[in-house]
């Protein structure tokens, strides 16, 4: 013990003292702790493993000394590289690192001058964060701050400017947007003094502690008290407390050397319920029950709710929640927190190569960082993933492992026919993110301006207004998009769509600011007495939710007067519609989707629209917003109702889904060849039924010989069979709905077992009758074909009626007539071929995607081979009734079940008296 | 396969030799043959290709015996009868046997047969008859009140006769009527029409059942947490058997000449009879899960701690019964205070506490010696980390303070019903005169009040499915399982689950 401690004391008093030697003694100090004192409760159960250390502030003096806010950056900085940290956070950063001028932020607002938070505008936050080089101001760094510093944990822009000037040294000006700050009365901006009012660090205990105080930290942020705001975050810990307003350091919770006491050392790895203070909805406890207040911008871009509780356990009036036994997020459910999938991109524990930076030939690269120097230096760019509005930090996306980097989903699909063709196309949250649950916008209308402040929405999940606790929340259903993803593919991915109505103006366009929209509805608190002329249509006063809409040409024409009264010009309403990708809310096997005819049926989920608008503001038509992600080709259609849905088209999106998908004019072709086939041979069957009373057949003087081998035999039923059942099992996956009594996946696997059982078949015909020379039978020969088959389509138009004697004696042979070796010659040489090499080419998307791609896809091999069916079909027919023509209706049925063929004798060894005469037959013919 | 032709060549060639009538004859059922050969090589195919659906693993209803019809014993039991033991013996009339069944069982005898304790080196007989526990104590001095549960008719003092077939009660188990009721002694109430419920006679319902065990500790729900009145009409969520699938008390507890399944720990000792107890894998497989995730915790987690995540759901149950208060004239409420029985709390839908079990229980037995100082376990469960036989259970703990020997170090029988007992005069020294004449122990004269507890494994209430806890209850910071009391290094998720020896998991099968 001894030792250690001078070992220790050596390193203090070492002159070449740094961090990096000061964390190496933490660390020692800490492993030592640990083993001596706490035993095994430390380690399992024992609240932190970080060492205590003194509260500094910026200058680097103990704050209990000059009482002064703590900084993060020196504080933790004792032991950890917070610059480098707060250097390589994007959350920090927010998009400041990459700023550009407006208008090149690709797949951005015109108007935007970042891909993050910091200058990425949207409608739901809406005001515009100005740059310098605007003529009005909307909104100014320190407005940012105060607005929006509740979703950002500081650091970059609230304490540097994009240059890395820091804040405290730029000095106020009225007209500089990082220095100034409009007011709101005035409507004129203001200088802005950093110095006084600090600046916000990067806040390490609003995700690294335990109960971290949110609400006082936003409190003060929103005052502009930014110097306060980490400090205020550890309100109701016990280190610091309220005197007469003023936050002061509590002396009880430091020791006497000025560290905190061990039980005020709570820091952690951030749990759900951290990050879940700024993403959306978190519920960490599995005891009380969940409930969401109406639809926020905090969760309801999506509905993504991340708890383990299982959903009939909510609060809220959630619709049929006694059978919903699902968890809310099998994840949460599952104990795998947020950062266990948004890890520290140089975490040792989590870090894997890609493909890009990995050897071939390396499953494993074992050399990592070590612990210790992911613990001074622990980069806080968070594994991310490729959602549609996560744009921020672009060199990120995709560096999270993917459901694939943790799952093996071919382990457990067996069950699914095609399984790699569906992974290939429609992503695993497709069909593990069946429905959302909690409430999400549908439309954002910021044409209009609500007296509470609140934006003017729609939210869509709920059966009337969200805020409401006995609301019906009914959820919904997202829509699928095709999702370009970074790693290739375009999988078909669940989506929410929001809808959003603004006002623009000016050159180049520039969103109308708050302000201006402000003073052209209001004055004061209350709407302005020509707004309440045109939109108060009940004329009591206010406006209700539906008197505030831009539905009519005054309404729209009275406030754009209004704005250009303001001095605006080129003023217009704008409107956009936003994809938000959903990949949270998962759920596992039993509860996914396994209803094939989910997307296999007329109602296919692929194809369900959905609704973006329950009214169109000024009539103004959206725009899809996220085209470079999203290959869409729907279109926006006008609802019942007045409002607006997206249609998805998935033909024009490339897909072709079995059950759903048909080329019309094959569909019409094939049920006309089939139909016209049947109307034919029914009425020259009634018309050889007619006859037949009219001119009893005479007696023709027949002989009974072996016409079909056994394996002939055998082959024509197995292959009747089989063209049989491929074309039945065929029609109910083109039409799965005509045929609610079959299970789609056994039907597809029957067609495809089926349908190699008829390639094999062939194959066995082809041998045999080339070994058996009995493929003559089959080539028509050249010479006098076409007199031949003319006489014999007489004799089936005419001489068959009178009871003529067949015009070619059928014999072992010479089995076929002209027409039908004809018709063979096409069906094996064509048909059968073609619908063989499609077919297989199909099944074949599972095994070599490629080929068919190549080929067309889908698109085009599907309505190719529904078209060969169809003739299929139309060929099964006629084959079956022309064997009724033989000398007696039943007598060539009966051949091809026993062999043996009662045939007529003709004259001369086989040659047709009608052969020998067929030049003049054909005369009289014409 | 491959040659097919040469066969069917030879068939042509030999059939072309062949009388032609001959033929015809031959081939008359070609086209049966052909039918067969033709469906076996379409369906051969799309059986061995067409994958099948898995397997159930699990068929709990092949377990569970039919509802039996009962004989209607209206025109069998016409009266009139006078007493219970009237009926009695016109029962002994047509089932002559039945009555000597039931007398060896506990529901008459309320004692075990002699077991071997291990802990106290001797082979001991136990059972309510001679048991302390730490709700009404003992029934010993206190007979008429208790026995009024007993399947027999007039067991008022220790001189009952538990040989005399016509004290047995046959209807507290086989009344239908639900008119029946059993008053002191265990003799029925004045105003049962006894002809009425001896007609009524057929298999016992879950009132039977409940009308005892329902009530133990004096009233509804307070003794276990998880048999109470609520199952009389229960709804799946309390209790998946009973309420969704209307399970009776003897569909698990099944009976066999009297002899009903199933036994108690608070009145066992000793090594563990396990042909008389139900199971959950009686009727369930042992892995019943989909998951094997959850398959393998079923070697160290019993089915109940997932799949009972509270008790009490409906009615709150007793969890404090501290007896040293009583006696005073405090404001009274029979969920708080009763100035006969003292301070009490109740809670309803609970989550238990979780502690190892091996099925056995280490039993306090009248005169063992107690640490007043700290809590005396007056049945804990048997079994730790160590244990292959063991595994978690969940447990009602029920806490009290009774009174004890201050002199002799042991807990006290006290009278506390009838004549010169504690409901009546309040005197706790003459409660514990009169009781020690009863049960044989001795009274210093020096009496004080000691801390107890007592374990009830939670077994009914089962909750459906989807109720069962789910991985986050148990494996996360503020979960269910204190894992370092339970002997693990910290969350087994973490640090890794028990590893018995080769050895000792191989006893375990």
């Amino acid at each position: 013990m001894k030792s250690l401690i001078a070992y220790i004391k050596s390193f203090l008093l070492s002159s070449q003292f740094r961090p990096r030697r000061l964390f190496q003694v933490a660390l020692l100090i800490v492993s030592t702790l640990v083993f001596i004192s706490s035993g095994q409760a430390a380690l399992a159960q024992g609240p932190t493993l970080h060492p205590s250390f003194p509260m500094l502030d910026e200058n680097g003096n103990n704050v209990l000394e000059t009482g002064n806010p703590v900084s993060t950056m020196k504080t933790c900085g004792g032991c950890h590289d917070t610059e480098y940290i707060a250097g390589h956070s994007f959350h920090a950063d927010v998009g400041q690192s990459a700023m550009t001028e407006p208008g090149l932020v690709t797949g951005g607002h015109p108007w935007d001058t970042s891909p993050g938070f910091f200058g990425k505008w949207n409608p739901i936050t809406y005001r515009y964060l100005t740059p310098g080089s605007d003529e009005l101001l909307d909104l100014s760094r320190p407005d940012w701050v105060r607005e929006f510093g509740f979703r950002h944990v500081g650091g970059g822009p609230a304490s540097a400017t994009e240059d890395g000037i820091p804040l405290t040294k730029v000095p106020p000006y009225k007209a500089d947007p990082d220095a100034n700050i409009l007011n709101p009365k005035t409507g004129q901006p203001e200088p802005w003094d950093w110095s006084k009012s600090g600046v916000v660090e990067m806040n390490c205990f609003l995700c690294h502690i335990p109960n971290p105080n949110n609400p006082a930290r936003i409190k003060a942020l929103a005052s502009g008290d930014f110097k306060w705001a980490n400090t205020a975050t550890l309100l109701g810990t016990g280190i610091v407390t309220t005197t007469n307003g003023q936050l002061t350091w509590n002396p009880q919770a430091f020791t006497e050397d000025g560290k905190l006491a061990k039980e005020y050392v709570t820091m952690q790895d951030p749990t759900n319920s951290n990050c879940g203070q700024c993403h959306g909805a978190v519920h960490a406890t599995n005891d009380a029950p969940l409930v969401l207040q109406g639809c926020d911008w905090n969760t309801a871009t999506t509905g993504e709710v991340f708890a383990p509780q299982r959903l009939y356990k909510t609060g809220m009036n959630l619709k049929d929640k006694d059978q919903l036994s699902r968890a809310w997020d099998i994840h949460a459910e599952r104990v795998v927190d947020c950062v266990d999938c948004h890890a520290s991109l140089n975490n040792p524990v989590y870090f894997q190569g890609t493909k890009d930076n990995q050897l071939n030939h390396l499953i494993f690269d074992a050399r990592r960082i070590d612990i210790e120097e992911y613990l001074y230096r622990p980069s806080h760019q968070f594994a991310k993933g490729q959602s549609v509005q996560g744009t921020v930090a672009p060199e990120f996306q995709a560096s999270m492992r993917r459901c694939e980097g943790c799952h093996d989903p071919d382990a457990v699909h067996d069950w699914l026919p095609y399984k790699d063709a569906h992974f290939a196309n429609v992503s695993c949250e497709t069909c593990h993110i069946p429905k959302m649950y909690a409430p999400a916008f549908q439309q954002i209308d910021r044409t209009v301006v609500r007296l509470d402040d609140d934006i003017q929405k729609v939210c869509r999940g709920a059966e009337g207004d969200p805020r409401h606790i006995e609301t019906l929340i009914t959820g919904f259903t997202p829509i699928l998009l095709p999702h370009q993803r970074i790693e290739g593919g375009t999988p078909l991915s669940p989506f929410n769509l929001v809808g959003a109505w603004y006002w623009v103006y000016g050159y180049p366009e520039r969103p109308v600011r708050m302000i201006d929209l402000k003073a052209a509805y209001l004055d004061g608190d209350h709407y302005r007495r020509d707004v309440l002329e045109v939109f108060d249509g009940n004329g009591d006063g206010t406006l209700d939710e539906t008197e505030l809409r831009l539905d009519t040409p005054e309404k729209e024409a009275l406030i754009k007067k209004n704005l250009e009264a303001r001095g605006l010009s080129n003023v217009h309403i704008k409107a956009e519609v936003q994809p938000y990708s959903i990949s949270h809310n998962v759920t596992n096997g039993e509860w996914a989707i396994k209803e094939c005819t989910v997307c296999h049926s007329k109602e296919s989920r692929v194809a369900a629209p959905m609704q973006v608008a329950a009214y169109v503001p000024g009539g103004v038509a959206p725009e899809f917003f996220g085209d470079e992600a999203i290959p869409h080709a729907g279109a926006f259609v006008q609802t019942e109702d007045g409002g607006l849905s997206y249609q998805p088209d998935v033909a024009g999106e490339g897909m072709y889904v079995f059950g759903y998908s048909h080329v019309k004019w094959i569909d019409w072709l094939g049920i006309l060849a089939f139909l016209g086939t049947l109307g034919g041979v029914m009425v020259h069957g009634g018309m050889r039924v007619y006859s037949a009373y009219k001119t009893p057949p005479h007696k023709v003087k027949t002989k009974t010989v072996y016409m079909y081998t056994v394996y002939e035999r055998l082959w024509h039923w197995l292959q009747a069979a089989a063209i049989f059942i491929l074309v039945f099992t065929g029609l109910i996956i083109h039409k799965p709905d005509m045929f609610g009594l079959f299970s789609f996946p056994y039907v597809v696997q029957v067609h495809n077992v089926i349908g190699f059982l008829l390639l094999a078949n062939a194959f066995l015909a082809v041998f045999y009758h080339l070994v058996s020379g009995e493929i003559k039978q089959f080539i028509p020969q050249p010479r006098g074909f076409f007199n031949q088959a003319v006489v014999q389509a007489t004799f089936y138009l005419r001489g068959i009626f009178k009871g003529e004697e067949h015009p070619f004696a059928k014999t072992p042979q010479k089995k076929l007539n002209p027409l039908q070796q004809i018709t063979y010659f096409g069906l094996l040489n064509v048909l059968l071929p073609l619908q063989v090499i499609t077919g297989v080419i199909i099944w074949g998307m599972q095994t070599w995607p490629h080929l068919a791609e190549r080929l067309g896809g889908l698109p085009v091999l599907a309505p190719i081979h529904s078209l060969v069916a169809w003739l299929f079909a139309s060929f099964i027919v006629m084959h079956m009734y022309l064997t009724t023509t033989g000398h007696t209706p039943l007598a060539s049925i009966k051949a091809m079940i026993d062999g043996w063929d009662e045939v007529e004798i003709h004259n001369g060894n086989g040659r047709h008296p009608a052969e020998q005469n067929a030049n003049v037959e054909t005369e009289e013919a014409k | 396969m491959i040659f097919p032709h040469l066969f069917f060549e030879a068939t042509v060639l030999a059939s072309d030799k062949r009388d032609e009538r001959g033929a015809m004859n031959n081939s008359k059922y070609v086209w049966l043959l052909g039918l067969v050969v033709t469906l076996a090589i379409i369906i051969t195919p799309i059986i061995l290709f067409v994958p099948d659906k898995a397997p159930k693993r699990d068929d709990p209803w092949a377990h569970v015996p039919p509802a039996k019809v009962h004989t209607d014993h209206t025109p069998l039991m016409q009266g009139p009868y006078e007493t219970g033991s009237d009926v009695t013996k016109a029962c002994l009339d047509c089932h002559p046997t039945a009555v000597q069944e039931v007398m060896q069982t506990t529901h008459w005898t309320w004692e075990s047969e002699p077991v071997y304790d291990p802990d106290h080196g001797k082979y001991v007989t136990l059972g309510k008859k001679n048991a302390i526990n730490n709700f009404c104590i003992s029934i010993e001095s206190n007979w008429p009140a208790c026995t009024a549960c007993h399947t027999g008719y007039g067991w008022t003092d220790e001189s009952f006769d538990f040989s005399n077939e016509e004290n047995v009660d046959c209807l507290v188990c086989h009344d239908n009527s639900g008119t029946y009721k059993k008053s002191k002694g265990g003799y029925p109430a004045d105003d049962v029409d006894l002809v009425a419920v001896a007609q009524s006679v057929a298999s016992p319902t879950r009132e039977n059942c409940g009308g005892c065990h329902f009530k133990g500790g004096g009233g509804n729900a307070v003794k276990h947490g998880d048999l109470d009145e609520s199952l009389y009409f229960p709804t799946a969520r309390i209790d998946v058997h009973m309420g969704g699938y209307d399970f009776q008390c003897i569909t698990c507890h099944q009976t066999q000449n009297h002899k009903v399944k199933g036994h108690a720990p608070s009145v066992s000792v000793g090594i563990l009879n396990t042909e008389n107890q139900v199971h959950c894998i009686d009727c369930h497989s042992e892995q019943p899960h989909d998951d094997p995730r959850l398959n393998e915790h079923t070697d160290t987690v019993a089915c109940q701690t997932c799949h009972i995540p509270t008790m009490a759901k409906k009615e709150a149950t007793k969890i404090h019964w501290d007896w040293s208060t009583a006696g005073q004239d405090l404001p009274e409420d029979p969920h708080q205070y009763l100035k006969i029985k003292g301070t009490f709390a109740y809670e309803k839908n609970l989550p238990p506490e979780y502690y190892w079990y091996n099925g056995t229980v280490s039993r306090y037995l009248k005169g063992d010696l107690i640490d007043p100082s700290r809590p005396t376990p007056m049945n804990a469960p048997n079994g730790d980390i160590n244990d292959p036989n063991a595994k978690i259970w969940p447990f009602k703990v029920h806490r009290g303070k009774q009174i004890y020997d201050t002199v002799y170090g042991y807990f006290l029988v006290p009278k506390t019903f009838g004549e010169g007992g504690y409901w009546t005069e309040f005197d706790w020294d003459k409660a514990a005169r009169l009781g020690s004449e009863a049960s044989g122990l001795k009274y210093s004269g020096h009496y004080d009040f000691a801390p107890t507890e007592f374990y009830w494994p939670t077994t009914h209430m089962v909750s459906p499915k989807e109720d069962a806890l789910q991985c986050v209850d148990c494996h996360s910071e503020n979960g269910r399982l204190d894992w370092i009391a339970l002997g693990y290094e910290g969350d087994p998720v973490k640090v890794g689950g028990r590893e018995l020896t080769p050895a000792i998991s191989k006893k375990t099968r």
